[in-house]
């Protein structure tokens, strides 16, 4: 297990899967990651796709991790992990807000670990949004 | 035929198609976000529905008056992707009802933008840019993702009156991000700061501009910075969430920075808006109330306050109209759940995680494709729309007066 | 990108000029600039270099597919930006009040667009590494911000 701080954010080809639907297999491979620094995966004693839960005081997801591709100048960030803002990512973000009201979309401190189970199906987080 | 797109808030003008048997194609000029946005237009839409059972819209319009009439706090909330004339509706109908009025800026660029609309922080036109600017700054933003066409259209790579030499000899770019973003990749200097390093990292400008070593970061990045700065003839600074999720409260310290960087040269805020016409909402809403979000009716006149912002109100409402937007996938959990336990009426041209829990779903017209309107530019400019579709169904504009026709 | 040392590592590097050129570096060089083909050196065709003459034929797969200026897209990377598009010297020639400001193309001499989201390539053949007075330009590959369009 490792502790990592998450930042989320945006990318266009996800943009594009949830723009077809937020029920395919496409969007949900494009959006249920983690990127983690060569050394985090090392530490876990994963590879690239292999699957991980991630879970802090909000909640916990199990997405698939994904090593580091920041080329041609790879600069090594161990201990920040990055998620593209998606229903995965909110599983982990607090609802509980200080003065200005603006959630902590780019600082979660979560804890990572390798897991058996699947990926969390869409529905399942529906299901737990309306339970 | 020309159209417009509303895919983000560059609302570019260009977009040429071509239309055959109702299905486009092809389409010239429209980058991979505003292609997926068009096509979308054929799926996952959404049908009339009451208790998730298929219904009329008369029946569908008429359970939404009978919640929001039973409601002692309704919340109105989404807005960032309606036309500025639904906004109106929006305003009228949340006046009528005492309801809570909030839109996605709350949680976003809103900081960033009520410094814009009220003069602390100076803003131009981004055709100010591309025709003026020889540094364009993106702080916290990767417009290649979010808005692909700004680079290409305004501040990177196109000839302006001043800048006939563009990209090549005029123009620098410069990224200060958490990571090496897409848009870090094509400019001349990334300036990698810890999450939450912003504050730290405007001291150390502040230093460099003075002359002086900065304590923190990597000193000769901050020190070419520095020159690069005081060189510079015209900045434009594109601010994202990245920025406001670091500073947050401490965002007077961008206004200190930019009044400073205002001595050496004209240096101005363009925030980067989430959505098509989010800063509609916020600059109309501002001209109203004299807030550009959060506000509430139930007092008659309008009041300002947190508690009325979507993360306090989706626990504190007791029913709540979502409009264009899906904020069971877009906000934190907790607040999902919050909205998701109260009655929800939905409306939305297109199935989400919100319209699939809502009690009512009120099928909508897609703006500049199935309906006309207008709407602003992330920069302010106004840009009209026209269809390219016919379609019977109602622009939200035109739901929201029926709704209001009888609460 | 493919070098032309690479290609020479898989030649015979006999020199026997059957392909007309001096030596197997210059025949190497000419292969990468589609100047001759692979069947132009009868020697690869004998069974001792069927491993090498795979192997060739393997490394130059890619230009088969791309255009005669050695321009390949991956539509699948590209985010449709348009910054190839307005950066393109012959876009911006071609197009002053189009491209050249950054709007989409108004003149149909131009050889970069962007359509159904992704870029494609017209008129390859006015490109400015095209032909025998061909320079090293690389504005669509320096302003691209996926490394969907890239040059052999």
């Amino acid at each position: 297990m490792i502790e990592v701080k998450i930042v989320t954010f945006q990318d266009i080809f996800q943009y594009e899967a949830q723009k077809k639907g937020r029920y395919s297999e496409e969007y949900k491979k494009l959006s249920a990651w983690i990127m983690l620094d060569k050394e985090d995966l090392a530490k876990l004693g994963i590879k690239d796709g292999d699957r991980v839960l991630v879970k802090n005081v909000n909640g916990s997801v199990v997405v698939a991790a994904r090593i580091s591709d920041e080329e041609p100048h790879p600069q090594p960030h161990p201990g920040l992990a990055f998620m593209i803002n998606s229903p995965w990512s909110n599983q982990l973000v607090g609802d509980q807000v200080d003065g200005t009201s603006i959630p902590e979309f780019k600082n979660i401190s979560a804890e990572v670990a390798p897991t058996e189970e699947q990926v969390t199906e869409i529905r399942e987080l529906l299901e737990r949004i309306r339970a | 035929m020309l159209a417009v797109c509303t895919g983000c808030s560059l609302l570019c003008e260009d977009i040429e198609l071509a239309l055959k048997n109702g299905a486009i194609s092809q389409a010239k000029n429209l980058c991979r976000k505003g292609y997926a946005h068009f096509q979308s237009l054929f799926t996952e839409r959404t049908k009339p529905q009451v208790d998730g059972q298929k219904a009329s819209m008369d029946e569908a319009i008429a359970r939404a008056r009978e919640i929001l009439r039973e409601s002692k706090r309704p919340l109105l909330y989404g807005w960032s992707s309606s036309s500025s004339e639904a906004q109106r509706e929006g305003i009228d109908l949340a006046k009528k009802l005492g309801a809570t009025l909030d839109d996605t800026s709350s949680f976003c660029e809103g900081l960033l933008l009520e410094r814009v609309l009220t003069g602390r922080l100076r803003t131009c036109t981004l055709d100010d840019v591309r025709n003026l600017a020889d540094l364009s700054l993106f702080w916290g933003s990767d417009p290649s993702n979010s808005h692909p066409r700004l680079l290409s259209r305004f501040a990177y790579y196109p000839r302006g009156e001043k800048r006939q030499k563009s990209y090549e000899e005029e123009r620098t770019c410069v990224v200060v991000d958490v990571r090496k973003s897409a848009t870090a990749a094509l400019c001349q200097q990334l300036i990698r700061l810890p999450p939450g390093g912003d504050a730290e990292f405007i001291s150390a400008v502040a230093a460099v501009l003075e002359g002086k070593i900065p304590r923190t970061g990597d000193k000769k990045r901050m020190i070419e910075l520095g020159t690069l700065l005081r060189k510079t003839e015209f900045g434009a600074i594109f601010p994202g969430a990245g920025l406001v999720y670091s500073l947050k409260e401490k965002m007077d310290l961008l206004e200190s920075l930019t009044e400073r960087l205002n001595q050496i040269a004209p240096f101005r805020v363009l925030p980067m808006v989430g959505h098509y016409n989010g800063r509609g909402f916020n600059q109309l809403l501002l001209e109203e109330t004299g807030f550009i979000n959060r506000v509430s009716f139930q007092e008659g006149q309008a009041r300002h306050s947190r508690e009325y912002s979507i993360m306090e109100a989706a626990r504190s409402c007791d029913a709540a109209l979502v409009i264009g937007s899906d904020p069971l996938s877009s906000l934190p959990f907790g607040v999902a759940r919050a909205l998701a336990s109260v009655p929800l009426i939905a409306i939305d041209p297109r199935r989400s995680l919100t319209t699939d829990a809502a009690e009512v779903t009120l099928p909508s017209a897609m703006y500049g494709l199935e309906a006309a309107g207008t709407a602003l530019r992330m920069d302010g400019v106004k840009v009209e729309f026209q269809p390219i579709v016919e379609s019977s169904l109602m622009p939200d504009r035109e739901i929201l007066k029926r709704i209001g026709e009888a609460v | 990108m493919v070098g032309a040392m690479e290609v020479y590592q898989l030649l015979p590097k006999t020199n026997c000029k059957k392909c007309g050129y001096p030596t197997c570096i210059a025949f190497a060089v000419a292969l990468l600039n589609r100047e001759k083909k692979i069947e132009d050196c009868p020697p690869l065709f004998e069974p001792k270099y069927a491993e090498k003459l795979k192997k060739l034929r393997e490394l130059l797969a890619p230009l088969e597919k791309a255009s005669e200026t050695g321009l390949i897209i991956h539509e699948e990377k590209c985010f449709g930006c348009g910054n190839c598009v307005v950066a393109c010297p012959v876009n911006v020639a071609a197009d002053p009040t189009g491209c050249a400001i950054g709007l989409g193309p108004k003149s149909d001499r131009v050889i970069l667009v962007v359509e159904d989201g992704v870029v494609k390539c017209l008129n390859a053949k006015e490109c400015r590494r095209f032909g025998p007075n061909r320079i090293l330009c690389n504005a669509c590959t320096a302003t691209c911000p996926s490394k969907a369009i890239e040059f052999v």
